[in-house]
């Protein structure tokens, strides 16, 4: 078992590789890696070379001695502020350098155990099928059905207001979509004969379904984690914009820092006077989605074989 | 299968996932007791009315119980009343609100919709035909754009470029008395007073509660065109930020019908290329691009909900945030179950339109 889980997974690689290798062919493809390893990079170097606490952005107060601190307009980009400044001080540079690793990390986990979650439950629907396929397949179809951010607000507001929270939520509405795509691939391989000889050959369900069918139904799900991944931190994003986030006002989050430009005390219409403030942390969040979406179709291409040539 | 015997079909299977988004609400108003007594206790914060909501609510008896008062209540429109921490209408009974709010939400998504099918069909068709060339190559990357934005981004990026008379109800905090104002909505950017915005404000009766279609029924013209302008940029909005699933399925769907046996039948006989594209692969595309309605429109929704917040909306967007700010329970719990509802309707329309379209789904 040891070896053919070896073996089976040396063959992985080596498809892996050479996916890669079309990947790279195309010139967008490559766009969309190379902008989701800078913004990985950033992630992990990013905090460091701001300094500081890094999920906390940095604040510059006025002390006026008798008055108290004065919190300033937002200061246009500058030499002392690269990015200027949004409302209450706040520095934008500081929080989208800050701001990449958690959201990376929240969409990591979020992604990784609906991915898990959904592939366990898929395959036990699809290979098993039956009455409690039946059962897992309309579980699926009611959380479908619940919107996402609807669904992360009410979980914020009863758990309260933390990461975990936020995770848990997320993690209940995206299951589903896994669960869904996982048992129609499943549907197909199960019929095919590399399948029904290792049945033939005496290997257990489980055996079956661990070495023969995932392997074989996995790369749809590669493509809908590097889509969905945009997906959980354009969500994360609009959670904190509109206030309803996991921590206060100084959280370094993409999506916090444009909603801290609309708090301010003449509300939306603020931002037409300071456009600085939402269009550059909007910018960073647009070029990385699409750079996700970039390399999500491209993965896609280069796994379709009819489009491999 | 008949077509009535498949909607009978349909609509019993609909009960167990009725029953499975009550356990969900059930749950999640259950889980924290606090929030819920304060919920149905209205304005008034006494032990003994504390008590009588324990009682009327059956919290002291088995979970089942418990339960089938839920259900009770939830079918009855006891829904609760908001709580005192909302700046304004606090013990209005949450289902008072959700009649309230519920109709600019709908008349949003609506419009949505339309903007969406109005631009997203002719792109993703044009897509399909022009395939690989520079027109394609545009509409793919629009799609791919398009799902790429923080809908709330494109929101604001529309509100700067606009200027400061965007159509956005200016929020007027403080009445001569240092009293919340009532009328939060009842202002537009121009300053004109603007009762239509809000309903049951300013004494009017707002016969269906569509903004656009109230206006007309009272002859107030200016007021319907200051209103097309309040919801047409929100609803552009979220039409961007939606279009991009549909263009690319619409694109993928249509390729695979030109590839048919049938097209090429129609091509070779003679059919003129605009009636084959128009009658022959078009119809097809479009009845394969309703089966993922449901997921559209649920990401569309999501969509609503953060747009209205963006843009000021009074529906029900604004109002779960509104209410989870102020911890407003049932206010929110009141928007999950409507807005599943409306989804789980939403997909069984979609169902019914496709057997429709399609007769060969009814087969099985």
């Amino acid at each position: 078992m040891q070896s053919d889980i070896r073996d089976s997974i040396r063959a992985r690689i080596n498809s892996f590789l050479k996916s890669l290798y079309f990947l790279t062919r195309s010139p967008i493809s490559t766009a969309g890696l190379i902008i989701v390893i800078a913004y990985v990079i950033l992630a992990i170097v990013g905090p460091i070379i701001v300094g500081g606490n890094p999920t906390i952005m940095k604040q510059y107060v006025n002390y006026i001695p008798g008055v108290g601190y004065i919190f300033n307009n937002p200061q246009p980009p500058s030499v002392r502020f690269p990015l200027g400044t949004t409302f209450e001080g706040f520095d934008i540079y500081n929080g989208i350098m800050k701001g990449a690793r958690l959201d990376i990390e929240v969409a990591a986990l979020v992604v990784l155990s609906g991915a898990t979650i959904g592939v366990i439950l898929g395959s036990i629907a699809g290979f098993k099928g039956g009455v409690l396929g039946d059962v897992i397949m309309r579980v699926t179809d009611i959380f479908l059905s619940i919107p996402f951010i609807v669904l992360a607000v009410a979980f914020l507001l009863i758990f309260g207001r933390t990461l975990q929270s936020l995770v848990e939520a997320l993690i209940i509405v995206w299951w589903p979509l896994y669960t869904r795509l996982v048992r129609g691939q499943v549907l197909v391989v199960r019929e095919l004969q590399y399948v029904e000889a290792s049945k033939a050959a005496g290997s257990s369900s489980f055996r079956t379904v661990l070495l023969h069918v995932i392997p074989n139904s996995i790369y749809p799900i590669f493509v809908q984690i590097s889509l969905d991944f945009g997906n959980v931190i354009l969500t994360i994003a609009s959670l904190d914009f509109l206030g309803f986030g996991f921590a206060g006002p100084n959280l370094a989050e993409w999506g916090n820092i444009i909603g801290l430009a609309t708090k301010g005390a003449s509300g939306v219409l603020a931002i037409t006077r300071y456009p600085w403030t939402v269009a550059i942390p909007g910018l960073v969040i647009l070029i990385f989605v699409l750079g996700l979406n970039l390399l999500g179709d491209g993965i896609r291409d280069v796994t379709d074989p009819r489009l491999r040539r | 299968m008949k077509l009535y015997v498949y909607i009978i079909r349909r609509l019993i299977l609909l009960i167990p996932v009725i029953i499975g988004v009550t356990l969900i609400t059930f749950y999640l108003s259950h889980v924290n007791i606090g929030m819920l007594i304060a919920t149905y206790e209205g304005k008034i914060h006494t032990a003994a009315r504390r008590e009588e909501v324990i009682i009327s609510l059956h919290l002291n008896g088995p979970i089942y119980e418990q339960y089938l008062y839920y259900l009770t209540n939830l079918f009855t429109g006891k829904w609760g009343y908001l709580s005192p921490g909302e700046p304004f209408d606090a013990g209005t009974p949450v289902f008072v609100e959700f009649q309230r709010r519920f109709p600019p939400t709908a008349e949003l998504a609506i419009i949505a919709t339309g903007l969406v099918l109005l631009m997203g069909i002719p792109l993703g068709v044009l897509s399909a035909i022009k395939k690989d060339k520079v027109v394609d190559q545009i509409t793919r990357l629009i799609a791919m754009a398009a799902v790429s934005i923080p809908v709330f981004w494109l929101g604001l990026i529309i509100i700067i470029a606009l200027g400061p008379n965007s159509p956005i109800p200016v929020p007027l905090r403080i009445t001569a008395e240092g009293q919340l104002d009532w009328a939060k909505y009842a202002f537009t950017s121009t300053g004109a007073l603007q009762p239509w915005v809000f309903s049951a404000s300013g004494g009017l009766s707002r016969p269906t509660g569509f903004l656009l279609i109230d206006t007309l029924y009272y002859h107030d013209y200016p007021a319907f065109l200051d209103a097309l302008k309040h919801v047409f940029w929100p609803a552009f909005t979220v039409a961007v930020t939606s279009f991009g699933v549909i263009i690319r399925f619409l694109r993928s769907s249509m390729l695979e019908v030109l590839g048919q046996d049938y097209i090429r039948t129609a091509r070779s006989k003679g059919v003129p290329e605009s009636f084959v594209i128009k009658k022959h692969a078009r119809r097809n595309a479009l009845g394969a691009t309703t089966t993922i309605m449901g997921l559209f429109f649920a990401g569309l929704l999501s969509g609503v909900v953060i747009t209205e917040n963006v843009f000021g909306w009074p529906g029900m967007g604004t109002w779960l945030f509104d209410a989870a700010e102020n911890s407003d329970l049932g206010s929110v719990i009141a928007t999950t179950f409507v807005f599943t509802i409306v989804i789980v309707v939403a997909n069984l329309v979609v169902d019914i339109l496709y057997s429709y379209l399609d007769p060969r789904v009814r087969l099985d």
